[in-house]
């Protein structure tokens, strides 16, 4: 298992009591999880819940406060470059290089991450492959759709098959089709290799289907965590989705009626 | 809603615009922390700042072409035009380079910002919103004409102030169309330009004979910047010919001369106060001349009613979608090593980016142009190999002038970027690599323009690597101050129109490096060429392994 990172500790991902402040904001607080090999892990909370901002300092974007993050055993603040050796991230908002083509973009990502020739190119036929880009493989990128370019970002976090995947709200833009594809894609990836997934969102549906845990965060804080049966345990809930589970363990169920008739009288 | 309403949302989309033009946050730049109106303030003030630079620039050319002016008397009586130039011939001349520099000038800053402008994003924020298309439009136009505004003011006031201190106040006043014209016409083409680099360079597909297009298509870009070349060049020729025409009385040459944008305005002022006798036009002629001045303003005036309408479009535009792509070609990736990687990704982001790109073209198409120089001395002689020897100096400094703006390319798609396990040091090694290159390109051009005409290979090519050490040199302080900046307070942007002040700082200790080992080299050159030459190696070596491990010791296993 400890192959999949080349490092001493084969949890894919550790984050223990991180915060983030911004200014006099507190994004985070004393927020702590696990990724395990194997696992795809579901990052859940409503907009400004702290979802982006945990995972921009996984991946070295966001300094945290206070709090570690490790990789495989490796420190994200202090062993920064082999830790996104190790990692494959795609952003919640799709900023790429506009001025390259997918192919030069997919060329340099391979590039800086050291790739042979054949494998680079075998994992972009593939998935390109999969993902229908025959026709936009050479335009540039600023010229590409929304959901076109989020498939150009999942390519670019698969290239190297890393042990340890960071996505951000990655199917928001996408088709059904590729979706499909990708939630079939992520479960077999976890699958072999003690690989691990952390994964965001605030659809409660693809969370149910994909994850095998969830970590609920509320206002920076974690609320609740665990599979969808121990969370329903949790919340006293029979047979209730994700959905209402969340809006239970949030309290966001509470103003729910209330914003509803608020809207109806206007 | 009227010019008032779209006059107040310009001033907030104006807000914006500084915004992004500094901290470049919809390129993923991380928000700058501290209170936003402050945040927004430093950002006006910053873009201010460059606008005065732009604006002094235009001043200074200014002064400088009313200077030349007035020394007219002095500068006719001299024996180099082979031809009697009156005088007032001679002050409609240079009026004509100083005009089609002004043209030239803002032309080229235009084509500079107007990736900036589309960047930004500011124009698709207003189009969802209820404003009717006619205050859209203005709005669009606003901004364009704002983000000149200053230089554009300099153009429209400085001129006609110097013009009429030098000549008289009705000189000045009758310059004052002239500059108008200037004004109008260097907008345009801004836009006009603009908009098809847009579509034909921005929008090209990828390929090797596409990206051979897209550079040949950037040369046509960085051709304006070239117009004081043009002007030195040609001025001589152009001067003769304004001398032999108004000696030979009313002829079609003098009334297609005065027909002619800008030597119409600039002959406007000697008209004026000394009458169509001063360039031998006769009653036909100045009918002419008044014609053709008002046709070029009415011109200027459809000109401004074109822009204003068609900003819009440019500035919604990201470049366009084409309808029927052609399938790929197999999937096949070069990857190369990460400061190759680097190279390469600037030089393609370069070939679709014109602001980029000149940076790229002007150190070798400048020292090209000197090189030209070459072939209008005499073979073998000393001035030319002194003219050699100056393209590449001025290679070297200008290659190194730009470096910091290279680093400003990390800006595009930073935060992707910095979740690459992409160190500083070969960050460096890349932008170092392209400095290196770019003066490379410009010495083997000058070397190939003149290998006939200087007759000293060896001691030339001796001269070009000998600085080569001082460009790296210069290269390695720049970027190392820029990523010890980045480390501290996020990543400078230091492009033309949102950093230029900053840019320079940091450019002034990278040409004081490029600049020691030449002013060795002249200091002793007089004694032996192989002297002066020895002490440009020596100091260069010495200031390449001060500023290396400077560069190089702060990256060590760091991400950019």
């Amino acid at each position: 298992m400890a192959a999949a990172g080349s490092g001493s500790d084969p949890t894919p991902l550790a984050v223990e009591n991180l915060s983030i402040v911004y200014g006099e904001r507190r994004a985070v607080e004393a927020l702590s999880f696990v990724v395990r090999p194997g696992e795809i892990y579901g990052l859940l909370g409503s907009n400004g819940a702290g979802k982006s901002s945990t995972i921009k300092s996984v991946v070295g974007l966001v300094r945290p406060s206070a709090g570690t993050i490790r990789v495989f055993g490796l420190n994200a603040v202090t062993d920064g470059l082999r830790v996104k050796q190790r990692v494959g991230y795609v952003p919640e908002t799709s900023l790429l290089y506009e001025a390259l083509t997918p192919r030069e973009f997919l060329e340099f990502v391979a590039g800086v991450r050291r790739l042979k020739r054949d494998a680079a190119s075998a994992r972009a036929r593939s998935y390109a492959t999969a993902f229908r880009l025959e026709a936009e493989f050479d335009e540039p990128i600023a010229s590409l759709s929304n959901g076109t370019r989020q498939k150009v970002l999942l390519i670019a976090a698969l290239l190297h098959q890393p042990p340890l995947l960071v996505l951000d709200e990655p199917l928001n833009a996408l088709d059904p089709r590729s979706v499909r594809i990708m939630k079939e894609l992520l479960s077999r990836y976890v699958a072999t290799g003690g690989r691990g997934v952390l994964f965001s969102t605030h659809t409660m549906e693809v969370a149910e289907q994909l994850c095998h845990r969830v970590g609920i965060l509320d206002r920076g804080v974690l609320r609740a965590e665990g599979t969808l049966a121990s969370l329903r345990v949790r919340a006293s809930t029979g047979d209730e989705t994700l959905e209402q589970v969340f809006l239970r363990l949030t309290r966001e169920d509470e103003g729910v009626p209330a914003a509803v008739r608020t809207l109806e009288q206007r | 809603m009227g010019w008032r309403e779209a006059w107040r949302l310009s001033s907030v989309a104006f807000r914006e615009l500084s915004l992004q033009a500094i901290y470049a946050i919809r390129l993923g730049n991380p928000p700058p922390s501290g209170r936003l109106d402050k945040v927004v303030r430093t950002a006006q003030r910053r873009v201010v700042q460059s606008k005065v630079i732009i604006a002094s620039v235009l001043a200074l050319i200014a002064a400088g072409g009313v200077d030349v002016v007035r020394l007219a008397p002095t500068i006719v009586s001299s024996p180099f035009f082979g031809v009697p130039v009156p005088v007032a011939v001679f002050q409609a001349g240079v009026l004509t380079g100083l005009l089609s520099l002004d043209v030239a000038f803002l032309w080229w800053t235009g084509l500079q910002v107007l990736p900036t402008f589309i960047a930004s994003g500011v124009l698709p924020v207003l189009e969802p919103l209820p404003i009717s298309d006619r205050t859209l439009r203005r709005v669009a136009g606003i901004l364009y004409l704002r983000m000149f505004d200053l230089p554009a003011l300099t153009v429209l006031i400085v001129t006609p102030l110097f013009v009429g201190w030098v000549l008289g106040a009705p000189s000045g006043l009758a310059i004052i169309p002239g500059v108008v014209a200037a004004v109008a016409f260097a907008l345009a083409l801004a836009l006009l330009t603009g908009r098809f680099f847009v579509r034909r360079v921005q929008g090209s597909r990828g390929g090797g004979g596409r990206a051979i297009l897209r550079w040949a298509y950037l040369v046509l870009w960085v051709l304006p910047a070239f117009a004081m070349f043009g002007f030195v060049i040609a001025a001589p020729g152009f001067l003769a010919l304004l001398a032999r025409t108004a000696g030979a009385g009313p002829s079609l040459t003098g009334d297609l001369l005065v027909s002619a944008f800008p030597f119409t305005f600039a002959l406007l002022p000697s008209v004026v106060t000394q009458g169509g006798g001063v360039f031998g036009l006769d009653a036909t002629g100045v009918g002419i001349l008044a014609l053709a001045s008002a046709g070029y303003l009415l011109l200027a005036g459809w000109a401004v009613v074109w822009l204003m309408g068609t900003v819009r479009t440019v500035g919604l535009a990201p470049p366009l979608v084409p309808k029927e792509a052609p399938p790929v070609h197999g999937y096949d990736l070069v990857p190369q090593r990460p400061a190759r990687a680097v190279l390469t990704k600037d030089l393609r982001i370069a070939s679709r980016m014109p602001g980029y790109a000149f940076l790229v073209l002007f150190p070798i198409l400048d020292a090209g142009a000197i090189g030209l120089f070459t072939f209008f001395t005499g073979p073998g002689s000393g001035a030319a190999f002194a003219l050699a020897l100056g393209a590449v100096t001025t290679a070297a400094l200008l290659a190194t002038f730009f470096g910091p703006a290279f680093f400003a390319i990390e800006v595009i798609a930073y935060s992707y970027g910095r979740t690459l396990p992409l160190s500083e040091r070969s960050v460096v090694f890349g932008k170092v690599a392209l400095i290196a290159a770019i003066y490379l390109i410009a010495g083997g051009l000058v070397a190939g323009l003149t290998v006939l005409r200087v007759f000293q290979p060896l001691v030339f090519l001796a001269f070009v690597f000998g600085e080569l050490p001082a460009v790296l040199a210069a290269g390695f302080l720049e970027l190392g101050i820029l990523l010890r900046r980045a480390r501290a307070s996020g990543l400078p942007i230091v492009n033309l129109y949102a950093g230029a002040w900053y840019a320079i700082l940091v450019s002034i200790p990278g040409l004081l490096v490029a600049g020691f080992p030449l002013v060795a080299f002249t200091l002793l050159r007089s004694m032996s060429t192989t002297l002066g030459i020895s002490a440009l190696a020596l100091v260069a070596l010495v200031e390449l392994a001060v500023c290396a491990p400077f560069a190089l010791g702060i990256g060590r296993g760091r991400t950019a």
